[in-house]
Order: C-alpha cells, then sequence, then structure tokens
C-alpha cells in the first residue's frame, strides 16, 4: 500500500507527541515538521530513540505500512536518517516503495 | 492485575509445559509453542505448532499474537536443545542449531515481545539457562556458549528494556528429570550435583518458584539477574 509523505510525516509526528507524555517538562522534544530527532540538537538518547521508533513503526502499521526502520542500512549510513524529521519521512517514504 | 497474556516457548513438554500448566491454575491466558503438538487441552490455552529457529512462522505469530491481544505481559525464553559432545567430535551443523535454538530464537521472540510488552503495566521476559554455564563441564562446550550467550544478551537487553517498564531475568535450573536430561550419562549428571550446594535433582516446581518471584509485580526493581538453582555459581 502506497503512502504519502504527509501520512507518513503525521506519523512521526505523532510518535514525537507520545514520546514527550513519559519525559519531564525540561526535556521535551520540539515537535516541528523540520525539528531534530537523534544527535547534537536534540536531548533524545539512544534508548529514547529505539521507543520513539518503535512508535513510528506502529503508527506505520496502523496505516498498513509494514517496515523495520532499525536495519543496516540506517545504522551503516555516513549521515543518520534518524537525524530530523525530514531524514526520517524520506527514510520511511523509501523503505515504503520497496 | 488480572489474567496475563503469557507467551511461552518449548511447551510440548519438560519444563515448559509444566509452566503452562501452572499459569493456566493461576487464571492466566497462555499461548505455548513447539514444534510437537501438546497435550495440553484448556479454554486459555493456544498451541502454535512451530520451530521457534523459524523466523518467518515467528513473525506468523506474532502478527497472530497482536490481533488476538492488546499486549503481552510475559515472555518465557524456555526452547532448548541440548548437545553433550565433545568439541573436537561436535559437526559444525549441530554448533549452528544449538545457537539457533537456545540463543538466536530467543532473541527474535524477545525483539518481538518488546513491541507489544510496552503497553503491559508489569512486563517481564525470563530466560532459561543452565547450571552447565558456570560449571564449566567439559562435553558440554556448545551448549554452555549458547546459554552463556543467552545470560550476556539477558543482561544487556535488561538496560535496553528498562525505559518500557520490562524487566530481564534469567534462571538456571540445575539437573531435572526431562527429556533433554534423559540422554546425559548418570555419571555426568551426579558430577553436576555433586557440584551443587545442595545435592539433588530439582523439581519443576523449584524453576516454577524463581520464575514466580521474577514474575510478580514487586519485582519491578529485579532485572538484568540470573539465578541457579541448587547454590551453583
Amino acid at each position: 500500500m502506497a503512502i504519502s509523505d504527509d501520512q507518513i510525516q503525521e506519523v512521526v509526528l505523532q510518535a514525537m507527541r507520545a514520546t514527550n507524555q513519559a519525559r519531564d517538562a525540561a526535556s521535551q522534544l520540539v515537535v516541528s515538521t523540520d525539528a531534530p530527532i537523534f544527535g547534537p540538537d536534540s536531548s533524545l538518547d539512544s534508548l529514547g530513540l529505539v521507543g520513539l521508533l518503535l512508535d513510528v513503526e506502529e503508527g506505520l502499521q496502523a496505516i498498513g505500512c509494514d517496515v523495520v526502520l532499525s536495519d543496516e542500512r540506517a545504522v551503516s549510513q555516513k549521515r543518520s536518517p534518524f537525524r530530523n524529521v525530514p531524514s526520517l519521512v524520506a527514510y520511511v517514504s523509501t523503505l515504503s516503495r520497496e | 492485575m488480572g489474567p496475563r497474556h503469557v507467551l511461552i516457548t518449548g511447551t510440548s513438554r519438560g519444563i515448559g509445559e509444566a509452566l503452562a500448566e501452572h499459569y493456566l491454575a493461576a487464571g492466566d491466558h497462555v499461548v505455548g509453542c513447539g514444534r510437537s503438538p501438546s497435550s495440553l487441552t484448556h479454554e486459555r490455552y493456544t498451541h502454535c505448532a512451530l520451530d521457534v529457529t523459524d523466523a518467518g512462522a515467528v513473525d506468523r505469530l506474532f502478527k497472530d499474537l497482536k490481533q488476538q491481544f492488546k499486549t503481552l505481559d510475559v515472555l518465557i525464553n524456555n526452547a532448548g536443545v541440548a548437545s553433550m559432545n565433545a568439541v573436537a567430535l561436535t559437526p559444525v551443523e549441530v554448533a549452528r542449531r544449538v545457537m539457533e535454538t537456545n540463543f538466536i530464537a530467543a532473541f527474535n521472540f524477545t525483539r518481538e515481545s518488546i513491541r507489544m510488552m510496552r503497553k503491559s503495566p508489569a512486563a517481564r521476559i525470563v530466560n532459561i539457562s543452565t547450571v552447565a554455564v558456570p560449571l564449566r563441564l567439559e562435553g558440554e562446550a556448545v551448549y554452555a556458549a549458547s546459554k552463556s550467550a543467552l545470560e550476556t544478551f539477558t543482561r544487556i537487553a535488561a538496560k535496553e528494556v528498562a525505559p518500557f517498564g520490562i524487566t530481564c531475568n534469567a534462571v538456571g535450573p540445575c539437573p531435572i528429570r526431562t527429556k533433554l536430561t534423559a540422554g546425559v550419562p548418570d555419571k555426568k549428571i551426579q558430577t553436576i550435583i555433586d557440584a551443587q550446594a545442595v545435592r539433588r535433582w530439582a523439581v519443576t516446581g523449584d524453576v516454577v518458584n524463581v520464575i514466580d518471584f521474577f514474575l510478580r509485580p514487586e519485582s519491578a526493581m529485579v532485572t538484568g539477574q540470573v539465578v541457579y538453582l541448587g547454590g551453583v555459581g
């Protein structure tokens, strides 16, 4: 099933909102279409990223897109696809077309 | 807390079958799996005949589970095979099969379960190890190495799943009269029992007791631990 980048973006933003519910006020993620996710500009640690990616996978499954986000390719890329919202949306979009 | 959803691998016989019976008696919903059919019949028991090393079959099992249950509360990685042989005489295919069953399959079930456990109020992963790990008995190198991998996996996975409210522990039984130990020479069994502080065979109830402790809601601070029966280690 083909899904649009707008649908993917909404799943990612919803996962970030869900992540924020479990985080204290001082470490809230910025939820916006160009926000950082993982890296020097974000307070999300590696275990927090895992939770976020699991939420994104679940959200995608709910709209009929079954992808595994954290495979070898994601880890081996020079620039992490998880660094911000646009890069994650682009990565999911690529996976969903395979 | 109401009835839990419990997934146990290797329920066709032995410790797995005893665990399934125990948690059914406790009122839980139990999903079991194994290569053989199960003789267990209960309205809250579902048996899935599969090879735990078949990733495709495991994937289908979890897809079914997600449709049946919103959450999974307990995973017990019990399925295991033993290989008692000298390193020099063990075919590589046997070593691979032991690692696939005792470690890779447990990893795969854990990986899939984490996704379903995040919504559980007291999710628990329990792996079945063995006293063969600390005893380092000759003739059990491959079997003990596979369980040693499982123990290290338990300790590190515990750190990774803690943010989701999931604990991950292991229990290492000493010899119990099951099909797995039936093929072990008496002399070898006696060597193990002689190394125990409590010098007798264990029973499945001894394993159940430790797992019950791990599963208690009050055990939320107990994670990354390996408990050996019989005072070994």
